[in-house]
């Protein structure tokens, strides 16, 4: 009956508006958010380097293979590289200055050996344990972390040799050694695969292991910085890409694409994220100044419950209901559709080549329950100052 | 349920003249199950007597209580505790809903604090010879049959006083008669009292006390 008392002769047109914008801007808020994740999600954990994360080098040109121009980096230029606002950190690859090799140490592998070329980088950069990476003399093994071309090449070798091949799992049990050779000495130390990279060439190795053989087994020849690891912020890495033209620096291309793709998608799911805040917030203030206007035109009645003994509590509760309801009706309605949406535009990033993960994000439902929330909170504050206006 | 206006005098009734046994800045008990008359010309302040009772004005001097308490110190669920459970109010201009039946507005009264069946309000209905009208709305009502469901109305909870803001105005003597008759079983039948404002007509009712403004 109070229902009927205060709903009933209303003017629903900008109700149905209000309800419209809410739909469309919660359905667009949650599908933004989810895939504004996904995508800047999109690529971790696949390598061991951390993500919008490149390894660069300066363009060898003629005039460069001539020593005309440099193709190592100087304090400065690393400086300057790192004050770019979109730039999260730079930081030098160090390289070995000493002679090393590298060879399997395990009964159950056939013997291989190589001299190698060893690199390392901070750890920051890296998307592994702490626990895991690292070393100091006297350990039992080195951890290394592998290029996977490295493994497809001793594949091959065993391939050849008529042994079966191995898998990466297997490669990480397997017992390798390093031989650091100096002027006069010579140090054999073991070391075992932790992971794998697509991204570096040489064979990476913890910062502490570096400095050791640099001071122990150096060759004293000064040692430059011919490689720098470069991380970007997120949807920003168009702007990378620039400063890489402009500087005539160059990276691997698979990094660069997926650098590129990321920026692109998460920078489209940006611009419509703020346009779905948008629309949610004004939205939900029509509906809130809806809940207003109803509760202004209901003054007299609102008025008479109050005189004739109503608790206030019970018409704020009333008002606050309404439109707690219609609000939590347009929440599930855009959750539904965001999912409808979500089968079709994962289908279509899949057919594309894009293997997003496709798991809900817990943050796009956080986003719609905190939303609903403010909603909720709002919608209470206007019903009770509403009711006590009338008091 | 004892009732004091002590030395009361509206805002908008200050500049006015009143006599000395005028309830306006004068002690005024109202006693419980006492029934009381307030009679008075138009623009004494009949009204303004029962919405500064019953806390619905709050421009006055002087001090209103209930069993020695100020009504300024109630909260507005304290407000609408004693609205439904001891003071109701016939208002002059009724308070009806006009967009809901005269069942509708009723029930939704006596669903605060049942004290009827749909039955016995019903009943009630048809004693003031209105019983056709439960499914009308209130705002088709001519003034008379809206003053007799306001009078049932404020009926539909339990109370030890009833105020009565000139509720027979529009109605002729036999349904007046009607109504102080069912208004009057009432208290009698709950230990209650009334105060009946009117416009100088006593309908020959026999009244505890007299008070004038």
């Amino acid at each position: 009956m109070l229902n009927k008392l205060l709903y009933k002769n209303q003017d629903k047109k900008q109700l149905v508006i209000a309800i419209i914008g809410a739909f469309m801007g919660i359905t667009f808020l949650i599908t933004s958010i989810h895939y504004l994740i996904k995508v800047n999600d999109f690529g971790k954990g696949s390598d061991i380097l951390g993500p919008n994360t490149i390894i660069v080098q300066k363009k060898v040109t003629n005039s460069s293979s001539l020593n005309m121009t440099k193709t190592d980096f100087s304090e400065n230029e690393i400086k300057k590289i790192k004050a770019e606002p979109f730039i999260q950190d730079v930081q030098p690859v160090i390289s070995n200055n000493f002679d090393v090799s590298f060879e399997t140490a395990d009964p159950m592998v056939p013997r291989f050996r190589s001299d190698v070329f060893i690199q390392t980088v901070d750890q920051k950069f890296l998307d592994v344990k702490s626990t895991k990476w690292h070393w100091k003399e006297g350990d039992k093994f080195v951890p290394i972390i592998m290029p996977r071309d490295f493994l497809v090449m001793l594949n091959t070798f065993m391939s050849s040799s008529g042994i079966p091949q191995i898998s990466d799992d297997l490669a990480m049990d397997i017992k390798f050694k390093f031989t650091l050779k100096g002027e006069t000495d010579k140090e054999w130390v073991d070391a075992r695969i932790i992971g794998f990279t697509n991204e570096v060439s040489s064979i990476l190795v913890p910062e502490s292991f570096m400095e050791y053989g640099n001071a122990k087994y150096t060759s004293g020849k000064e040692k430059k910085i011919t490689q720098i690891m470069i991380s970007g912020k997120e949807s920003e890495f168009g702007l990378v890409e620039d400063l890489l033209k402009k500087r005539g620096l160059e990276s691997k291309n698979a990094q660069m694409v997926v650098g590129r793709l990321k920026s692109v998608v998460g920078t489209l799911f940006l611009v419509v994220l703020g346009i779905s805040i948008i629309a949610v917030f004004v939205s939900g203030l029509v509906l809130i100044q809806y809940m207003q206007l109803l509760m202004s035109r209901n003054a007299y009645e609102v008025r008479t419950l109050l005189r004739i003994g109503f608790f206030p509590q019970v018409v704020i509760k009333s008002f606050f209901l309404y439109f707690v309801k219609i609000f939590g009706i347009v929440s599930s309605l855009g959750l539904l559709v965001f999912f409808v949406f979500k089968y079709f535009l994962d289908t279509m990033f899949e057919s594309g080549g894009l293997y997003i993960d496709t798991q809900i994000s817990m943050i796009a439902l956080i986003s719609l329950a905190g939303t609903y929330l403010l909603f909720v909170l709002a919608s209470y504050r206007t019903a009770k100052n509403g009711i006590f206006k009338q008091y | 349920m004892k009732i004091v206006l002590d030395h009361i005098m509206p805002v908008p009734l200050a500049s006015i003249k009143h006599s000395s046994n005028s309830i306006w800045g004068n002690y005024i008990e109202l006693n419980h199950g006492e029934k009381i008359l307030l009679n008075a010309s138009s623009g004494k302040g009949k009204s303004t007597f029962t919405l500064t009772t019953i806390g619905l004005r709050s421009d006055y001097a002087g001090t209103v209580t209930y069993n020695n308490v100020d009504v300024q110190t109630f909260k507005p669920t304290d407000w609408a505790l004693i609205r439904q459970e001891k003071i109701s109010v016939v208002f002059q201009d009724l308070q009806l809903f006009p967009n809901l039946t005269v069942g509708e507005n009723l029930l939704l009264k006596n669903s605060l604090n049942p004290v009827y069946s749909v039955q016995e309000i019903r009943k009630m209905l048809e004693r003031l010879e209105i019983e056709d009208k439960w499914e009308q709305q209130c705002s088709l009502l001519s003034m008379g049959q809206q003053q007799r469901v306001a009078i049932i109305r404020a009926m539909c909870q339990p109370f030890e006083l009833l105020i009565l803001d000139e509720p027979f105005s529009h109605l002729d003597e036999e349904n007046t008669q009607r109504c102080f008759t069912m208004i009057n079983e009432r208290c009698t039948e709950q230990g209650a009292g009334f105060v009946l404002t009117t416009l100088g007509d006593d309908h020959k009712f026999k009244y505890d006390k007299e008070l004038k403004l």
